[in-house]
């Protein structure tokens, strides 16, 4: 019966010989950093990446994970994050900071820093983009809305596609459109009333990292976005303009933030440093990313709806610190609303 | 009555044979679209496809392009390839064991094993993810293989088992009879007569693996998602004609597995009994 | 321990004990083969599972305090029924739809020559073999805006404006009847294909029309590969997570949807557990009773 005993050894290795496998462990050269599905995806992708490789000789891993997961993901992970560097909207930032999610930032080991307006970084982390958040539609199909209540009219409503509170974009989106029925930063229940009585109409409801790709389809013509990934499309050869609500566009600064217990705090800098850099920035800015710059050295894409960083006082910004409390809430009264 | 006749069987034919060359055309026709959208020139999924070219698939095989496409296909390989190889060994050992035994113990550890597959997989998922995570264990490749091989092991398991109970136990009794010792029967009569089965069900196994998205959903993260997670992500977002290229690199694979299945071990007689 | 002692005795199965002595101790030492895939899913399936269900027994999503909250969360919330029952209807409905598109297909397998069944085989077992995600894909370029279905039906006039099919339930289950047909078809061709060819000739000769053959002869007998071809599609497609989220959109919500978005977006492990073990539950629950009738129409039949 050695047979038997054998066997067994020859199971027990081949499952213990799986253990012994080369874990995918921190390699020397390389970071982990969070992206947003889509634009910021594909520009970190082909801009950044490389320009890291070349520059610090480390390699780019890119999570691509909306704000609000990040957090999820972290949170979930309990010290061990399974990323090094995050890149949060100000909703999300708060949540991590509450969460101690966030290694201690100091600045002075950018090198860039120098470029960056007072007030760009704290002791958490370093503004990297701002964003604008508006209307996108396809000038072919519809013609241009003029602001947040038109999505709910002729003809643009049978054209519309929805996404929930998941991200910024749409969270902030939904909040405005609120205001004109009645509702506030603290109240969307206004929206959802005045968008379930158009639900049968409204052509997509999507997951936010759907959205483009539903546009591209022509699956909808008119959605609420951010010029970044109006320019995306435009580079892909979709016919999409953005269009400022008159209400005003919301606008906020991204974040990037090292997460706690990185294994990889000194590549995490070089990353963030070089996300800073005039020439990463200045790519960025380029078609068809269309990033708002916080570098001092790189002027606003002529695309851009305004024209300096100076001009955000006159956006429409959120107190998210207001908003957060109640964003599990709305996320699943959307769905509930929603859903058919 | 003779004509009533004749024309219910009339009817038959046509009903019948109608609806299943609809079924027919309901089971190849999306692939073969999704086959030809992967040639357009375009950049959309417009049909038909405008133009022919091979762009997408350069997109595809392009090293720096699309190099998270190629690392994830490299771990679905690997998790696949090591799932499978694990399962193999305890899948047959325990198949050996519990074939021929008609114990009531037997026949509950076999449904046991064969459980993962009515548990819904995203049931499964989330629990692995929740213990391993309790347990204090990061995602990893090692996870994966660990999820992969309870989700994959019952098609092996199947086979195996399947094909140890068409041995003749005659053709045992009288290897053992004429003094072959039990592992010498084993390792001459037994395992070349079921080979094919493993080898089928071993077959099927790493497809499951490739293609699991519950289980791998939960375990990856950015640095070892599979091919099927970084797919739904592609749909997700961008939905580029890359994906239809992933896809016609896929059938094209899955075609060129099967007919060697097919050749080697006679898959679909093994699938259809 | 008994491995090593079995080991180390001379007596072993070619040895001198007497046969029933000798087939007992083998039978031992084969059950032992089973020892470690049974650790193996002890540890990997059977622990988490159990966590799973423990999980579901705390409040609040940082798992620090027991209690029953998540559960009374879950099912104090009529819009979670709602999902429930939305979710098993679906699976239904992809049942019902491979039933009446894969049957007769069955039946047309029967009547082909040897080798235009392997081709067929093969052709039903090709899809199988390709990604899920493959296959949604698919169904994204047919169903889609300008996709093939609107282009066609567009281009002979039958409809001015393209339909949506995408994010529709009719489009989710046409999709699913695709992806899961072959889950339909192998159970449903193992049985017939068993079936005496003489049966039919009999009920023929009998005067009996085919129609009549079908429903009287064919269709009881085929009964068992029908039930287990019902279980394995309405198992599959009610966690079909990519294809109900990818053609479904967030318009149609369905537990798998649910569970993915408690558990990875709001990390309320709790509740996703909750949700998770109703899906089990109710989707146990159907396929227990399908394969109750199952039983019950055939022992009706032979009995």
């Amino acid at each position: 019966m050695t047979v038997n005993r054998r066997t067994l050894l020859a199971g027990a290795t081949a499952l213990g010989g799986a253990s012994f496998l080369p874990t995918i462990a921190h390699a020397k050269g390389q970071v982990v950093a969070t992206t947003y599905p889509g634009t910021w995806e594909d520009a970190y992708r082909t801009v950044v990446a490389p320009m890291l490789k070349k520059k610090d000789n480390i390699d780019l891993e890119l999570a691509p994970l909306f704000a609000m997961d990040q957090i999820g993901k972290a949170k979930a992970a309990r010290g061990a994050p399974p990323f090094d560097v995050f890149v949060l909207d100000p909703g999300p930032r708060i949540v991590g900071l509450e969460g101690g999610l966030f290694e201690k930032f100091d600045a002075k080991k950018l090198g860039n820093l120098a470029k960056l307006p007072a007030g760009f970084t704290d002791d958490v982390g370093v503004h990297v983009s701002a964003q604008v958040v508006g209307i996108a539609y396809n000038p072919k199909k519809v013609p241009a809305p003029k602001g947040w209540a038109d999505l709910l009219k002729d003809p643009w409503v049978s054209r519309l596609g929805i996404t929930g509170f998941q991200t910024t974009f749409g969270t902030s989106s939904l909040i405005e459109l609120s205001k004109l029925f009645g509702g506030s930063l603290t109240n969307v229940d206004p929206a959802l009333v005045e968008l379930k009585k158009v639900l049968p109409k409204i052509a997509a409801v999507g997951l936010p990292a759907a959205m483009p790709g539903l546009f591209q389809q022509g699956q909808c013509d008119v959605m609420y976005t951010n010029t970044q990934t109006v320019a995306t499309l435009k580079g892909k050869g979709v016919d999409v303009e953005f269009v400022k609500p008159e209400s005003g566009a919301i606008t906020f600064f991204t974040t990037m933030h090292i997460a706690k217990g990185t294994g990889d705090l000194e590549n995490a800098y070089k990353y963030l440093d070089l996300v800073i850099s005039k020439d990463a920035q200045e790519a960025l800015t380029k078609a068809p990313y269309n990033f708002l710059p916080v570098n001092k050295d790189v002027p606003l894409a002529p695309e851009m709806p305004m024209k300096s960083l100076d001009e955000m006082a006159g956006y429409v910004q959120h107190d998210w610190a207001k908003i957060n409390p109640l964003r599990a809430a709305w996320i699943e009264k959307f769905n509930k609303e929603m859903a058919k | 009555m003779g004509r009533r006749q004749s024309f219910l069987d009339l009817s038959y034919s046509l009903v019948i044979g109608g609806i299943a060359i609809l079924a027919v055309l309901i089971i190849v026709s999306p692939v073969v679209i999704a086959l030809m959208i992967s040639f357009t020139e375009g950049r959309s999924l417009k049909f038909p496809p405008t133009g022919f070219s091979f762009g997408w698939y350069e997109q595809l095989f392009d090293p720096t392009k699309s190099r998270q496409i190629h690392r994830a296909a490299g771990n679905s390989l690997e998790v696949a390839a090591l799932s499978t190889l694990i399962g193999v060994v305890l899948a047959t050992l325990a198949a050996l064991g519990l074939a021929r035994n008609r114990a009531r113990a037997a026949r509950v550890a076999d449904n046991f094993f064969m459980s993962p597959l009515v548990l819904p997989g995203i049931t499964f998922g989330l629990a692995a993810l929740v213990y391993f995570s309790t347990l204090g264990f990061r995602p990893s490749l090692n996870l994966m293989i660990a999820g992969h091989l309870i989700v994959t092991m019952p098609f092996i398991l199947r086979t195996t088992t399947a094909s140890l109970s068409q041995l003749d136990p005659a053709l045992l009794d009288s290897s053992q009879s004429l003094g072959a010792s039990w592992f010498y029967t084993l390792r001459r009569v037994t395992l070349p007569l079921i080979f094919p089965g493993i080898a089928a069900g071993a077959f099927l196994a790493f497809m499951a693996s490739i293609d699991n998205v519950p289980v791998s959903l939960f375990l990856s993260n950015a640095r070892t998602d599979t091919l099927p997670i970084r797919m739904w992500g592609m749909m997700e977002s961008t939905l580029d004609v890359r994906v239809a290229a992933v896809s016609g690199v896929l059938i094209a694979a899955a075609f060129v597995l099967m007919l060697i299945m097919e050749w080697t071990v006679g898959l679909t007689r093994r699938m259809r009994d | 321990m008994s491995i090593t002692t079995a080991a180390h005795d001379p007596s072993g199965p070619s040895g001198h004990l007497p046969s029933f002595a000798r087939e007992a101790r083998l039978r031992l030492a084969e059950w032992q083969l089973a020892l470690p895939l049974s650790l193996a899913f002890a540890a990997l399936f059977l622990a988490p599972l159990l966590l799973l269900v423990a999980t579901s027994f705390f409040n609040d999503d940082k798992i620090t305090q027991p209690g029953f909250a998540s559960w009374a969360k879950f099912f104090g919330d009529p819009f979670n029924y709602k999902v429930i029952f939305d979710t098993l209807l679906l699976g239904l409905k992809t049942v019902c739809a491979t039933v009446v598109v894969g049957y007769p297909l069955a039946l047309v397998y029967m009547d082909l020559s040897p080798r235009l069944q392997k081709v067929l085989l093969f052709i039903i077992v090709m899809p199988m073999l390709l990604s899920v995600v493959v296959r949604t894909f698919a169904w994204i370029v047919v169903l889609g805006r300008e996709g093939v279905v609107n282009q066609t039906l567009l281009w002979l006039g039958l409809i001015s404006e393209p339909l949506r099919l995408l994010q529709t339930e009719l489009g989710l289950v046409i999709s699913l009847t695709q992806i899961e047909m072959p889950l339909m078809l192998l159970p449903l061709i193992s049985v017939m294909s068993r079936l005496d060819p003489n049966l039919r000739d009999a009920s023929a000769a009998l005067g009996a029309s085919r129609w009549r053959t079908l429903f009287t002869v064919i269709v009881p007998l085929s009964m068992p590969g029908l039930v287990a071809g019902c279980l394995l599609v309405f198992a599959s497609s009610t966690t079909a997570f990519i294809s109900q989220t990818v053609i479904g959109g967030v318009r149609l919500i369905y537990l798998p949807l649910l569970i993915w978005q408690q558990s990875l977006v709001v990390y309320n492990w709790p509740l996703a557990a909750v949700a998770s073990l109703s899906l089990v539950v109710s989707v146990l629950t159907v396929i227990a009773a399908l394969s109750y009738l199952g039983r019950r129409s055939s022992r009706h039949l032979h009995g």
